[in-house]
């Protein structure tokens, strides 16, 4: 690599060329090359190689387009414009999936019922597994182990969503409601669509 | 040897160089950008968290790269200004230590991303037992043995980049893992497309208006970025090897310094399309700016 620099002796030292080899390694015979009779452009490999690679990278560009494409032309334009918004924001957030610093407060209360019954869903699953599995894996493991399931769900599902705060989901802060512009900069999503993630996670896990 | 005997045509190709003013600049740029995501993870404990361990270890790659570029820099000119030999042993050492970070730099960078998207995948496929798969310690295992290999890799690779059999793996693994990580987002991008379609028959939900492409725009941005940035290095070491003294590879080799500039450009991006998308990490930076002053 290094064996190929050619630097602009700013001193000018040589009369004929201004350029000095550095770091010269056998395997790097880097001779003089003659540059006669040339039939196409000398530069073709940089142009040739550089055009290859904007044109496969807009050919990636268009395929994920497709991908992201969804509904039939002949549905409403309302529910179109929906799912165009909840996939976009759930896809948008590829910076940064299931990160969320802000909660709808209006939604909250559905939303932690939804919470609790893939609590209830999960706490079975996972005292199924509970042999299986050490208990250090959880985060909130000491609470889990100490509290018996004769002391009723509600502290079962408060630590169900400690556990459930994938990186930033839940925040607390009440912050207010999201602008559009915020979205487009690749905020999180609602938390509409990460309902819509574990629905289908469970689904796929099940 | 000095090779001053080298005639020069009018039809060559000279060496495209570029200023070390802008070398400097860049690499400068590259190592301070992501030395502060380094701090700022380190100095917030809610950043504790296996997704920003990753996006360090692809800070510490592009802080790798930048810094390797500074000091052969830095050594070139003392060479030039006679304080180094060119042809000591000494010298030759130092050199093979230096490319050998290069290569680290490289295979971290794709380590790193392949890493990052294979967190998020499952992230969104297992979001309900993300923490049990991917619990802190387990974060820390793999980037250990990430490292581990990318150093073994690369110091083998440096002592013996003589033979044409290190060169061949080196650039196949490149184009494997950007395909490997282009096939982990599909399936992503695939499952967003399904939820879309359940979304419909959702009741309620506030609805914008968006266009549908800014998740292909983030994935096309990350994805190609990096190929922009890495390949024409890649092609170059190729061309190196298998075809020094054709003129249309001489040409393409010329530009050799404009290809170490993308590097460090992709040490500054790098940080600005991961690292400074998440709130967290811009809050935790006005903290730190907000206190100093």
């Amino acid at each position: 690599m290094s064996a190929l620099r050619l630097i602009s002796n700013r001193t000018s030292q040589q009369a004929l060329s201004n350029s000095d080899y550095t770091w010269d390694y056998e395997y790097y015979e880097y001779g003089p090359v003659s540059f006669e009779g040339l039939k196409a452009h000398k530069y073709s490999i940089v142009i040739g190689f550089w055009v290859g690679l904007a044109v496969f990278v807009i050919f990636m560009f268009f395929v994920l387009t497709l991908l992201t494409k969804t509904g039939a032309p002949h549905q409403d334009n309302a529910e179109l414009s929906e799912k165009r918004f909840c996939m976009n924001s759930f896809v948008a957030d590829f910076g940064r999936p299931l990160e969320s610093e802000r909660v709808f407060s209006h939604q909250m209360a559905e939303e932690s019922q939804s919470l609790f019954h893939f609590c209830i869903n999960e706490v079975d699953h996972m005292n199924k597994e509970k042999e299986s599995q050490k208990g250090s894996r959880l985060e909130s493991n000491t609470h889990f182990q100490e509290v018996p399931k004769s002391s009723g769900m509600f502290e079962e599902d408060l630590h169900c969503l400690t556990k459930f705060n994938i990186p930033n989901f839940v925040n607390t802060e009440q912050n207010s409601s999201l602008g559009e512009d915020d979205l487009l900069i690749s905020e999180p999503p609602i938390i509409l669509e990460n309902k819509l993630v574990r629905q289908s996670s469970h689904r796929i896990l099940d | 040897k000095n090779i001053s005997d080298f005639s020069i045509n009018i039809t060559d190709c000279m060496q495209v160089v570029v200023p070390e003013e802008v070398f400097f600049t860049v690499a400068a740029a590259g190592i301070l950008e992501n030395l502060l995501i380094l701090i700022a993870v380190v100095r917030n404990k809610n950043l504790h968290l296996p997704m920003y361990f990753f996006i360090c270890s692809l800070a510490i790659s592009d802080m790798l790269g930048s810094l390797y570029k500074t000091l052969e820099n830095i050594f070139i000119i003392l060479c030039n200004m006679g304080y180094l030999t060119r042809h000591g042993d000494f010298e030759k050492k130092l050199d093979d230590a230096m490319d050998s970070m290069f290569i680290l730099s490289l295979l971290g960078s794709i380590f790193s991303l392949l890493a990052i998207a294979a967190d998020r995948y499952i992230t969104i496929f297992y979001a309900l037992r993300y923490h049990h798969i991917m619990t802190l310690r387990r974060a820390l295992v793999i980037l250990a043995i990430i490292w581990a290999f990318c150093t073994g890799s690369s110091i083998a690779i440096a002592l013996f980049s003589y033979e044409a059999a290190t060169v061949i793996p080196f650039t196949i693994l490149f184009p494997l893992m950007m395909f490997f990580i282009l096939c982990l987002y599909v399936h992503m991008f695939l499952l967003a497309r399904s939820h879309a379609k359940k979304i419909a028959s959702l009741p309620s939900s506030t609805v914008h208006h968006r266009t549908n492409m800014k998740g292909a725009i983030t994935l096309t941005i990350f994805l190609g970025v990096f190929l922009c940035c890495w390949a024409p290095f890649v092609l170059h070491i190729l061309l190196a090897r298998f075809c020094p003294h054709n003129p249309y590879c001489a040409c393409y080799m010329s530009i050799f310094h404009v290809n170490g500039t993308l590097i460090m450009c992709n040490a500054i991006i790098n940080p600005m399309i991961f690292a400074f998308r998440s709130p967290e990490l811009r809050s935790t930076f006005k903290k730190m700016f907000y206190c100093s002053k």
